[in-house]
């Protein structure tokens, strides 16, 4: 009998979620004014025939995050900034991380070891590329830091915190890496304007490449190499910042031990 | 000669997806029914190294000799046959980690059990 009401109850959930999406799918429709949009997006992104209005990025994605939208997401960054400071503070009496020069020995056995000796190398290659390549292919900044961070993250499951610590990767440091990062993002953010003030013409904040009344603005190609202007150095100091801060996290979070 | 080749080439690659498959079957049903945590990282392990290193080495054979796909067919062909490396690589260290992680913590006993030569107290 309970069985039967289980079965019931089961089936007439199922029918019910899909008899709403039947409904949602002919009345939640967008209007098709909305595709424009999107048809934008793509016509100026990567487009060297409208040179006044074009980001140079083949990736859309990283165009709208960094350019169209470029505040916003500087101002994602400080937030997760400031929350990583705010974690650190309210953790600040919890943990000390001062490496007293013991031999690190235990962790998991030698298989283990040498197969993350192996591939943390490759996870870190691989972040870089994805981070560096992210204004040519899906990625981007933070995307590949998160996959840079989980290399400190497997040594410390394999090894432990105190190796870390041996090989110098402090929360310290790291702070002081996440510190130039975001530095990083700020200058770039005004480049720019720095420079339209340098030779005295106008340029916007946040500027990208050349735009109409304002013919300031960063190479889309050095040399040969396409950079889209200032999404490679976006990429590049935001790739810093998000692995530091990721590798910042873990460590505290893992940490968790009290002295004496 | 080129021709032999690349049909050789097309059907080792063709049969190792479909290998792949029904070795992903077998670990699937395996993990069903075989006895205890031990014996269920078997199958775990077959259907990583059979059912995903050979189909990706599969996958690299047959789309080097695509010529339809142009070019990507090389990054096809070099991402499959480096991922089936780490696949390789990384696949036995991981249950090897669980299975010893496993025994030392005393988590799962060894049942029905012949002999537990590193901890007698976990047989049976």
């Amino acid at each position: 009998m309970k069985r039967a009401i289980e079965l019931l109850v089961i089936i007439s959930l199922i029918l019910g979620v899909s008899l709403l999406l039947t409904f949602a799918s002919e009345l939640l429709v967008p209007s098709k004014d909305i595709r424009l949009l999107a048809l934008f997006y793509l016509f100026t992104a990567f487009n060297p025939r409208i040179e006044y209005y074009t980001v140079s990025s083949p990736e859309v994605v990283t165009a709208i995050v960094w350019d169209y939208r470029g505040l916003d997401t500087l101002f994602e960054t400080s937030v997760f900034y400031l929350a990583l400071i705010a974690g650190l503070a309210l953790a600040r009496k919890l943990y000390t991380e001062t490496y007293s020069g013991e031999v690190v020995s235990g962790g998991l056995s030698t298989i283990v070891k040498t197969v993350t000796r192996i591939t943390a190398p490759m996870i870190i290659v691989v972040g870089a590329s994805i981070g560096l390549h992210g204004h040519l292919t899906p990625g981007g900044g933070f995307q590949g830091g998160a996959t840079i961070a989980v290399a400190p993250m497997i040594f410390i499951v394999v090894y432990s915190t105190m190796f870390l610590l041996s090989k110098g990767v402090s929360s310290s440091r790291m702070l002081l890496l996440r510190s130039i990062g975001l530095l990083g993002i700020g200058f770039t953010g005004i480049a720019g304007f720095l420079i339209g003030l340098a030779v005295n013409k106008y340029a916007y904040v946040f500027q990208n490449l050349p735009k109409p009344g304002a013919e300031i603005g960063l190479p889309a190609y050095i040399g040969n190499v396409l950079i889209s202007g200032t999404l490679w150095f976006f990429n590049f100091f935001e790739m810093l910042a998000v692995a530091a801060g990721f590798t910042i996290a873990f460590t505290v979070l893992l940490l968790a031990r009290r002295e004496g | 000669m080129l021709d032999t080749l690349v049909l050789i080439s097309r059907v080792l690659g063709l049969a190792l997806i479909v290998l792949g498959g029904i070795a992903s079957l077998i670990g699937a049903i395996g993990f069903h029914r075989f006895k205890n945590f031990y014996l269920r990282l078997h199958p775990l392990t077959i259907t990583t190294i059979w059912g995903c290193v050979y189909p990706l080495i599969g996958v690299t054979l047959l789309t080097i000799t695509l010529s339809e796909l142009g070019v990507y067919r090389w990054f096809i062909a070099g991402a499959s046959f480096i991922t089936a490396l780490i696949v390789l690589f990384l696949a036995p260290a991981g249950s090897h980690a669980i299975a010893r992680g496993v025994h030392k913590s005393k988590t799962a006993r060894v049942q029905p059990c012949l002999a537990d030569l590193l901890d007698s107290e976990l047989c049976g």
